[in-house]
């Protein structure tokens, strides 16, 4: 096999001095360190070892507003800058490929096509926090992705890029790839930490913070592959060139996966702080609703992101300060479109059942009560609902959220009470006429 | 009275933080949790999840609390305290969020309070009394874990010999898992699959019965874990409650018994958490081994041997017997000719009136509590009993840096100590060397491993002491010399271990700020004892470890320290020997004998009355035919002991003995501390305290009702208040380097030792002790079986000169040497007939047996 | 044994990668996966001798992933994805067709242990669903008719 076919801007990114990400994944032999060194790859990494200290690096990425695009959008660099100075234990860099929230699959893209990129941002990130192992945590299903990464991995191994005394200049650094069992919750950082120990991926209470205490309680850094891919650009480009794009809070660009009833459903970089009604109509990214069906609502930042309504998308922006204004958040920058046919109810029970079914069960209200909320779901879908079972579920939510050990909790609430507030109705009618408002199924041909 | 000198503790400023809670100033040491403090104030938080002995995880979310400016809320078991937080633990936020979690918590939960064994003590119902909603909104069925082929409607499934698990009233706190593995090491307990399935259980196809498993009920705040014992025998608020402590471990571990007053029964035993001794965990052995007391099998009347034959007597009748036998043979063949062996788990008070009567009022020094150790020496003051009566702190192991155990099985030995070395090294990293003959378990904690030639201890310790020198972590000042200036690769040779293995070990040790050195009872039972404590003493000479930590052989038995200090040895300390003078009025002038040289006299006719209280000789003393011989030779032997035994069996009288459960009595742990275990029933049958029947027996010696010539308690507080001798570690003792003994093919060393779940002749009457443990067996290396083509379960030959026995055979997941490890104390299994009273190793011949 | 001399040599491996042993569980329960098809306690205990790690240890790990069926399943697996980018465009749908082809229901195998089919969570598949794994391959974009043409061509390999 090959990797996914799934369309790419890299046409617009070719020609940009912007738009970096994408630049060469149209590119089949991007993968190879050859090509990749011909595009400019590794020179980033040249440049730290030779030229940069540490600090310099961190304080670049600081200043480049870089922030994470796993999904929380924690500034970068000042993240790195939390690992403890003067600590004697060895430090780890875990670059997180562990895409696994539903609507997303930007870093797969990456991982397939431009591996290097992902490397050498690891690497980069591993010198700047004084780290001599770094690990990559692919999610176990992305076979196309282990394969290519590990064959970069050996390249890059081969041409001196990691291993002993990279280039001459005394410093280290190994990689180790650890592939994933099928884990959701391994994405969240500290559930990562334990997946990689040998525990099972149960999320951890912080502080302590991974970057004190990860990873065998050592200082670590978890960064997301979109993030660390963006990362030599940075170093080449200067902090201001990245800060040049995108917003004042929101620097730089970004990879939105475009899925659902979208014309034209792909992944797209695009610079930070584009109408999210662009990326949606526009010929050059999703050109609209599949036959001509009207909007109904947007989940713009992946599985656990609040829905946005149709008039919401008439003015949001893509990018974090928006998003936050709106009610909703940039996530993953997974853009999931529902259109008008689409049974609200049915969709959050869609993403209720994934979030239960994905609660590693540690802590109570997120183990408890994402099964209790499937159940109520379930039974209004399946028209058996109950008067009262729209208060309990917004009841439930607010026991839940801000509640649990990590992010996962909120992440199953928080569209289930978007999607509660600005369709009301359609649960009102699902309960009083015992059946949804619409279908709840799309056909196959 | 009690703790010997305190040890020095580096003064360390502990900073501590001032925060309020519920509006009251609390302080609390810098990095405590926010329950832990406010439960030291008084200020309950509560919480399903948490322990105190257990690394916090907060996946229960009921202990949250509002700290004022944070906008959520936060569980305080995970909160650390911070100066000037403010923190409230009952606000509407707090009530609210409480009753959330109880409410999750009860959705799965079954509704089956009034058949549950928890019902009464459980934490889910009490908290749900006090936070939770009248009425459940839950409208769905509930999750439901069915039992195939059980019989109930329960879904109880046993997963060990005393646990039952009902997977449905499992909250999911993982208290259980997180103990079994955190504190105790083990892994025969998991949590499978994830999210609101996620179920405890055995590990498939094994049981829970690791030696803490006990425990693993006592922290479950539900219904979902309880055990054979005490389930559906008495609800809980029928029973009372005496503190207590333990007979079977020489920590004195705090208990609490739970009887019914008016059947006089006791029903189960919990822990009595006291930091400074056993964190509140419990081994198996010390949570069961009440049921010796309520045992149906006891000894319930006297017995006499009339016509060859033990009959039924009455107290009187017996007892008379006996004092007019003793008296006679103290006048006809004279006082040397009687004498008594003392088991050293009876109280202060029945060693201090044992003591008085042979020593006082018969005029013998022939008393001795060393009821299974080798042949030792009688000398008073041995470098080996300087070593044991050192001072040493429990505590302290905590807090030690490295712990090094030599020649110990720890977890065999010393059961609550190898929790305490666990704990040491999970929380604050500290470095475990192990040096034994033999793998052991807790080699599973060690950062250094070094399994010495069985019956090498002194090169071992030679070349630890080299080692260090030769690291340059340590100053020769005569240690080298001691040794016979052997080199470090000579002793290493001698010990057949690795040079390099010895250099990392030497390091880790020479370079620890608090040491603790933990010498165990591979070493104490050991002829060899005193050689090897000089060895020692010349190594803590080197590298000072006495004074920056400590270094002790650990007692062995619940008190083998009183009876130490108390003088129950023939040939007393110099110190406790004058306060036993001043007491007694002066004492016999003859050398006392100890436990061998009374059996070679019986053998040779020259002993003729012997008491023994509360031991089993014939089962756990050393060359038992020479046991047998010696006993059955002797013209006059009493016996007082709880049950049966081998040694009754041979007995002229028998006295049935209460146990520590029916009388109250102090004990003095392996610490040196003195503590109290009350009387909780009273005598079964008609058995009676020991201090009583002696009591008796020297009323009716001496003439006199009662014996008002010494003061009981008086004896105790000045014998306990003699200072331990204090010349250890003062200057270089030469050390004689065994020979190396020339090993025959299939010829092996043999290391008797305890199961952690049978520790006395009295525990197999503990039933629910004797299901972990099963029949005796040979423990060995899988390298070993592979080599006698034994699997598990087959069975080998053991022989040792016309001895021999046979046992089923056990792979051990750690040993990887030539040795086998045979359990004592089982009467299906005598393998003390194996063992020689003198030799340094046991050696023994192992074969398979066909068929 | 179960597993071979060159998986097990393969664990070894991956314990030498890692500070600490225990995290080579994952990689462990991959690679006796890759070899075996599924896990099961047997396989946990084979594991746990080789790589001298706690079985319950592994036991605990592997249950906690979905990734790894705990019975044996056909030789081409399929798992179609039913989250919300693929249930959007017909994954719902798609499950029902592949029933219908193979003549099984979901979560089981066909008599002649050639297909097993489970619906599971996100692939990471979205912008080119509806999507299926088999094995360790992603077919996306499917209709009916890539369907039709995929499975004769897995019952040729067969």
């Amino acid at each position: 096999m090959h990797y996914s076919p799934v369309i790419t801007n890299a046409d617009q990114a070719i020609k940009s001095d912007k738009l970096h990400l994408f630049r060469y994944v149209e590119d089949p032999n991007q993968k190879q360190i050859d090509t990749y060194m011909t595009h400019g790859g590794y020179t980033a990494w040249k440049k730290v070892l030779n030229d940069m200290s540490p600090e310099a690096v961190t304080g670049e990425v600081k200043e480049s507003g870089l922030r994470g695009r796993g999904g929380a959008g924690f500034p970068t660099g000042v993240k790195w800058g939390f690992v403890p100075k003067d600590s004697t234990k060895p430090r780890y860099l875990i670059c997180n490929a562990d895409e696994s929230e539903p609507g997303t699959c930007k870093d797969r893209v990456l991982m397939e096509r431009d591996p290097h990129g992902m490397i050498e941002g690891m690497a980069i990130a591993s010198f700047a926090i004084k780290s001599n192992l770094m690990f990559c945590y692919i999610r176990g299903e992305f076979g196309e992705c282990i394969r290519a990464t590990e064959a970069a991995m050996h390249e890059a191994y081969d041409k001196g890029m990691l291993g002993k005394n990279i280039m001459g200049t005394g410093y280290d650094l190994d990689m180790v790839i650890h592939t994933g069992g099928g884990a959701y919750i391994c994405g969240e950082e500290t559930a990562l930490l334990n997946s990689l120990e040998g525990e099972r991926g149960m999320s951890r209470v912080k502080p302590p913070f991974p970057a004190v205490e990860g990873l065998y309680a050592c200082p670590t850094i978890v960064n997301n592959v979109e993030t660390l891919a963006a990362v030599p650009f940075i170093v080449n480009n200067g902090a201001a060139w990245y800060k040049s794009m995108g917003t004042e809070k929101s620097a730089g660009t970004k990879l939105f996966s475009l899925t659902g009833h979208i014309n034209r459903p792909g992944n797209f970089e695009v610079e930070l702080g584009m109408p999210l009604k662009d990326m949606i109509y526009s010929p050059e990214f999703g050109n609209g609703i599949p036959d001509g069906k009207k909007l109904k609502a947007v989940i713009p930042g992946g599985a656990s992101t609040p829905y946005l309504t149709p008039e919401q998308v008439e003015t949001v922006l893509l990018d974090y300060e928006s998003m936050e204004e709106h009610g909703s958040m940039l996530g993953s920058g997974a853009i999931i479109v529902l259109n008008e046919d689409t049974c609200i109810i049915w969709s959050i029970y869609k993403l209720i059942h994934f979030f239960r079914h994905e609660s590693c069960g540690k802590c109570t209200p997120c183990r408890e009560g994402t099964g209790w909320l499937e159940q109520i779901i379930k039974s209004i879908l399946d028209g058996k609902g109950k008067p009262g079972d729209i208060e309990r579920i917004e009841d439930l939510c607010e026991n839940i959220l801000g509640r649990t050990i990590c992010p996962l909790g909120d992440a199953a609430v928080m569209p289930i009470q978007s999607a509660v507030k600005h369709f009301r109705g359609e649960w009102e009618f699902a309960i009083e006429h015992g059946r949804p408002m619409v279908k709840t199924d799309f056909a196959f041909t | 009275m009690a703790n010997e000198s305190t040890l020095a503790l580096p003064a360390e400023q502990v900073e501590t933080v001032t925060l309020t809670v519920n509006g009251r100033q609390i302080t609390a040491p810098k990095g405590t949790n926010v329950l832990q403090a406010a439960l030291n104030n008084g200020i309950k938080i509560p919480s399903f999840c948490w322990h105190p002995k257990l690394k916090s995880v907060g996946s229960c979310r009921m202990c949250y609390i509002e700290v004022e400016g944070v906008p959520k809320l936060l569980v305080s078991c995970c909160t650390p305290v911070a100066e000037g937080m403010v923190v409230h633990t009952e606000s509407d936020l707090v009530r609210q969020g409480r009753k959330a979690v109880i409410e999750f918590t009860l959705i799965n939960h079954p509704l089956d309070c009034p058949t549950c064994d928890k019902g009464g003590e459980c934490d889910l119902q009490d908290l749900t009394f006090a936070h939770g909603f009248d009425d459940s909104r839950f409208a769905f069925q509930k999750y439901r874990f069915v039992e195939e082929g059980s019989s109930s409607s329960f879904d109880d499934h046993r997963i060990g010999p005393e646990i039952i698990l009902n997977r449905n009233r499992c909250i999911l706190c993982y208290k259980c898992v997180r103990a079994n593995k955190e504190a105790f090491g083990e892994y025969d307990l998991g949590v499978y699959e994830r999210g609101n399935i996620a179920e405890i259980n055995a590990a498939p196809g094994e049981q829970v019965d690791n030696p803490y498993s006990g425990n693993l009920v006592e922290i479950c705040p539900v219904g979902a874990l309880t055990n054979t014992d005490w389930r559906y025998k008495i609800r809980v608020w029928l029973t009372q409650q005496d503190d207590s402590v333990s007979i079977f471990e020489s920590s004195g571990i705090n208990i609490r018994f739970w009887k019914e007053r008016q059947k006089n029964h006791i029903y189960r035993v919990t822990a009595r958490p006291n930091d400074a001794i056993d964190d509140g965990w419990l081994a198996d052995v010390t949570r069961y081994g009440y049921q010796i007391a309520t045992s149906p099998h006891r000894l319930k009347t006297p017995l006499i041997r009339k016509d060859g034959k033990q009959v039924e007597a009455s107290w009187d009748e017996a007892l008379e017997l006996i004092a007019k036998r003793f008296r006679s043979v103290c006048d006809s063949q004279g006082a040397v000719c009687v004498g008594g062996i003392v088991a050293p788990w009876q109280d202060n008070g029945a060693l201090m009136r044992f003591n008085a009567l042979f020593r006082k009022h018969l005029k013998s020094n022939n008393v001795d509590f060393r009821t299974d150790y080798k042949n030792l020496p009688s000398t008073p003051t041995s470098d080996f009993s300087l070593l044991a009566s050192q001072p040493f702190r429990i505590a302290q192991i905590d807090s030690s840096d490295v712990i090094l155990t030599f020649g110990s099985d720890l977890l065999r030995e010393h059961r609550n100590e190898y929790l305490r070395a666990r704990k040491a090294m999970t929380f604050n990293d500290a470095q475990v060397i192990v040096a034994g003959p033999y793998a052991t378990k807790h080699a599973d904690i060690s950062s250094a491993e070094l399994v010495y030639a069985p019956g090498s201890e002194e090169a071992a310790i030679g070349a630890l002491g080299m080692a260090a020198i030769e690291l340059g972590v340590a100053t020769d000042t005569g240690f080298s010399e001691s040794f016979g200036n052997r080199s470090l690769a000579d002793l290493c040779s001698v010990a057949g271990l690795e040079s390099d293995d010895v250099r990392a070990a030497a390091r880790t040790l020479a370079t620890a700020e608090r040491p603790s050195v933990i010498v165990g009872e591979l070493i104490t039972r050991s002829p060899a004892r005193d050689g090897i404590a000089k060895a020692l003493n010349n190594l803590d000479r080197l590298l000072g470890l006495s004074t920056k930590g400590q270094v002790a052989a650990l007692a062995a038995y619940a008190n083998s320290r009183g009876a130490e200090r108390l003088g129950l040895l023939p040939q007393p300390a110099d110190a406790t020997r004058a306060q036993l003078t001043a007491l007694f009025g002066g004492l016999s002038e003859h050398d006392g004998l100890t436990t061998d040289q009374m059996l070679q006299a019986m053998t040779r006719n020259e002993f003729n009355a012997c008491f023994v209280l509360g031991a089993d000789p014939v089962q756990t003393y050393p060359d038992r035919s020479f046991v047998e011989e010696a006993l059955g030779k002797v013209e006059f032997l009493v016996v007082a002991d709880t049950f049966e035994s081998e040694t009754t069996e041979v007995a002229d009288v028998v006295l049935p003995l209460s146990t520590w459960a029916e009388s109250t009595g102090d004990f003095v742990n392996l610490e040196g501390t003195v503590q109290t275990a009350r009387e909780t029933i009273r005598p079964m049958h008609q058995s009676k305290p020991a201090s009583e029947i002696i009591d008796r027996i020297a009323a009716l010696v001496t003439g006199s009702d009662a014996d008002t010539t010494v003061d009981i308690d008086d004896a105790i507080r000045a014998l306990l208040a003699v200072a331990p001798a204090a010349s250890w570690a003062e200057k270089y003792r030469p050390v004689t380097l065994p020979n190396p003994e020339a090993n025959e093919s299939n010829v092996i060393a043999l290391y008797v030792g305890d199961d952690p779940h049978h520790l006395s002749h009295l525990t197999q009457h503990a039933s629910s002790l004797m299901n972990f443990v099963g029949e005796a067996y040979a423990e060995i290396s899988s390298d070993l079986a592979a080599r006698l083509s034994v699997g598990s379960g087959d069975t080998v030959r053991l022989e040792h000169g016309s001895a021999k026995i046979i046992l089923a055979v056990r792979i051990s997941e750690h040993l990887d040497s030539d040795v086998v490890l045979v359990p004592r104390n089982f009467a299906s299994a005598a393998v003390t007939g194996l063992q020689s009273r003198s030799a340094r190793v046991d050696r023994v011949k192992i074969s398979r047996v066909e068929g | 044994m179960i597993l071979t001399d060159e998986s097990v040599k393969a664990m070894k491996e991956a314990v030498g990668r890692y500070p600490k042993k225990k995290s080579a569980i994952l990689p462990c329960l991959t690679i006796a996966h890759r070899q075996i098809g599924h896990l099961n306690d047997d396989i946990y205990r084979e594991i746990a001798r080789a790589v001298n790690i706690p079985y319950v240890e592994i036991a605990e790990a592997a249950t906690f992933y979905t990734f790894f069926p705990k019975q044996p399943v056909g030789k081409h697996h399929i798992q179609v994805c039913h989250n919300i980018s693929c249930a959007l465009v017909g994954a719902d749908g798609l499950c029902s067709y592949l029933e219908e082809k193979l003549g099984i229901r979901k979560g089981e195998t066909t008599p002649d242990k050639e297909f097993s089919l489970v619906s599971v969570e996100c692939l990471g598949s979205c912008a080119t669903a509806p999507m299926m794994q088999v094995g360790d391959d992603f077919y996306e974009n499917l209709n009916r008719a890539k369907v039709d043409e995929i499975l004769s061509e897995l019952k040729e390999k067969t």
